[in-house]
């Protein structure tokens, strides 16, 4: 399958990655229009920064044993069996959060505007190419590649 | 290879999809008493009407076809020849097994108090048919009483408002939601549902209820000398195992079927999974038994070890919270409690001996998932030397060189 790889020592921190998913999830928007103050501009990805570590990027990995798939009481989160991403039908979610807190990585969150959406990476399947936010890293620290699994 | 299993909720459901994942070939067989299959996390979506019994199904709608599994629904299973490898139905079936899961789930139990039981419009809160029923009566009813206000009491209430009855829930312990809150995370609770219309009774015992000349349950009486008026009334005093059928089988139970940690019961080619086995508690750990019995019945070996059941979220009228572990612990315990508020947020950590035993989160509980991993893995912090609040996965930071998943580095 398909898994944005992280090389953490190439990452500088800009945050170009959270921008970009940002505006990828508010429709119309690109990277000088976006508005980050819309209570739905949530990002899908975020770094830490640790002071000994460095910059760490925490990005959805579509884990191949997804916790948040088997937690999922709604059939909302399912494993695509042919991409291995793990997608997310926001029709069918029921808001319960369990994917929340059986995500071992802490990597979902509710919406905060109404708590009645999970807030998770997609891998913009609805565009063309890359993801937005490997399309926006300027330092190549995440990049698409294929993984066996 | 035939594998029958019985039941059709998370375990059942889990299972039969990875067996088909990796066996195509295997027949499986799905035995339910149920009509369609259906989200029991889900039915006060139904009872509140915002969705119907399609909307609250959590598998594709042509999950049996495309996937080759026979499905026997409406079928009650009544009895187990561990011998001769069948399963006796309601209608006089007999269905042969290879190998066979009993993921049959649990059943809502009436407390032996007089009146309660012998009333009519008392219904639990379970199954789609128990949502069906209280629909019904929610035509006609004006007044409903909810006994019990752990989540699915809750659950039953918030969809009773919504249909615009008169609910008051009754209560033993003080506060609702007793085992996954404190008081005040409870009280915020207990707050919004007043706010929407209603009436709780804590720290009370319904002792009796007076039943009319048609059947109905019409007055509850509590320890207190209260009494309630009720048009239905919901019981949500917790579930049992539900194995009758093993009678005779030779299956080991004690309350529950018992299991080893492969999930096979005492007799070879018989697996359980789910809240039959009394271990499963939720919805996550039901879907991975499911699976974990599946993958043992192929002849595979996994173990059930990610036994850790003391979890739950909640949401309620959009405030969320997250809780995990110990949450109440005794002052005899000597835990360390830290606290954490603003204006949107309660936040709780129970700490022992640098290892945190307790979470509760209000509020925003986004990115609060690995909380979970370190209290089931009692991971000591006491070295983190930082504002645990602040912890996050990144504390914990690594990755599989090969295929780029997470771990943690502990």
């Amino acid at each position: 399958m398909k898994r944005i790889i992280i090389d953490r020592e190439k990452c500088d921190g800009c945050l170009n990655c959270n921008i970009a998913c940002i505006s990828a999830h508010q429709e119309g928007s690109n990277f000088y229009t976006v508005d980050l103050q819309d209570p739905d501009a949530q990002a899908r990805n975020f770094i830490k920064y640790d002071p000994q570590k460095g910059y760490l990027p925490l990005f959805c990995r579509h884990c191949d044993q997804a916790e948040c798939v088997l937690s999922c009481i709604s059939g909302a989160l399912e494993k695509d069996p042919l991409t291995g991403h793990v997608q997310y039908d926001e029709n069918k979610c029921a808001a319960c959060y369990m994917c929340v807190m059986n995500c071992p990585y802490g990597v979902l969150k509710p919406d905060n505007k109404s708590r009645t959406k999970l807030i998770k990476c997609d891998f913009c399947d609805d565009k063309p190419d890359d993801p937005s936010c490997v399309k926006a890293c300027p330092k190549k620290a995440i990049a698409v590649k294929e993984v066996s699994l | 290879m035939k594998i029958v299993i019985i039941g059709a909720s998370a375990a059942g459901i889990s299972a039969a999809k990875t067996i088909k994942a990796s066996e195509p070939d295997t027949e499986v067989v799905i035995i339910a008493k149920e009509d369609r299959v259906h989200s029991r996390c889900m039915l006060h979506k139904f009872l509140g009407h915002q969705r119907d019994a399609q909307g609250i199904s959590f598998i594709a709608d042509d999950f049996f076809e495309s996937s080759g599994i026979s499905w026997l629904n409406n079928t009650t299973v009544t009895g187990l020849d561990a011998q001769n490898k069948t399963v006796k139905t309601h209608d006089n079936q007999d269905i042969s097994y290879d190998k066979l899961l009993i993921a049959s789930g649990a059943s809502y139990f009436i407390p032996p108090i007089p009146g309660l039981r012998e009333s009519k419009n008392v219904y639990g809160f379970r199954d789609l048919k128990d949502a069906q029923l209280l629909d019904r009566e929610c035509n006609t009813a004006k007044d409903a009483v909810v006994i019990g206000a752990g989540l699915v009491g809750m659950d039953a209430a918030v969809a009773l408002l919504e249909r615009g009855l008169k609910v008051t829930v009754i209560e033993m312990t003080a506060a609702v939601m007793s085992l996954q809150l404190d008081q005040k995370s409870a009280d915020a609770y207990q707050q919004l549902f007043e706010e929407h219309g209603a009436a709780f009774i804590l720290a009370d015992k319904v002792v009796s209820v007076d039943v009319d000349a048609v059947g109905r349950g019409r007055t509850i009486h509590l320890a207190s000398g209260k009494a309630v008026a009720a048009d239905l009334i919901v019981i949500a005093a917790g579930v049992r195992p539900a194995f009758n059928f093993t009678e005779g089988s030779g299956i080991a139970t004690n309350h529950a079927i018992l299991v080893g940690d492969d999930l096979k019961t005492n007799i070879d080619d018989i697996y359980a999974a789910g809240d039959v086995t009394g271990m499963a508690g939720i919805w996550p750990n039901a879907m991975k038994q499911g699976r974990i019995a599946a993958i043992n019945m192929l002849g595979e070996k996994l173990l059930y070890q990610d036994r850790y059941a003391l979890k739950n979220t909640i949401n309620f009228f959009g405030l969320t919270t997250l809780s995990l572990g110990n949450i109440n612990p005794q002052p005899e315990e000597k835990c360390q409690i830290l606290i954490r508020e603003d204006r949107n947020n309660y936040q709780k950590l129970v700490i022992k001996n640098g290892v945190v035993e307790g979470v509760i989160f209000q509020g925003n509980i986004g990115g609060s998932g690995f909380w979970q991993y370190l209290i089931k893995n009692k991971i000591d912090l006491s070295a983190k030397n930082k504002d645990l609040f602040s912890l996050s996965y990144a504390d914990f930071y690594d990755q599989d060189p090969a295929t780029g998943e997470y771990r943690y580095a502990v």
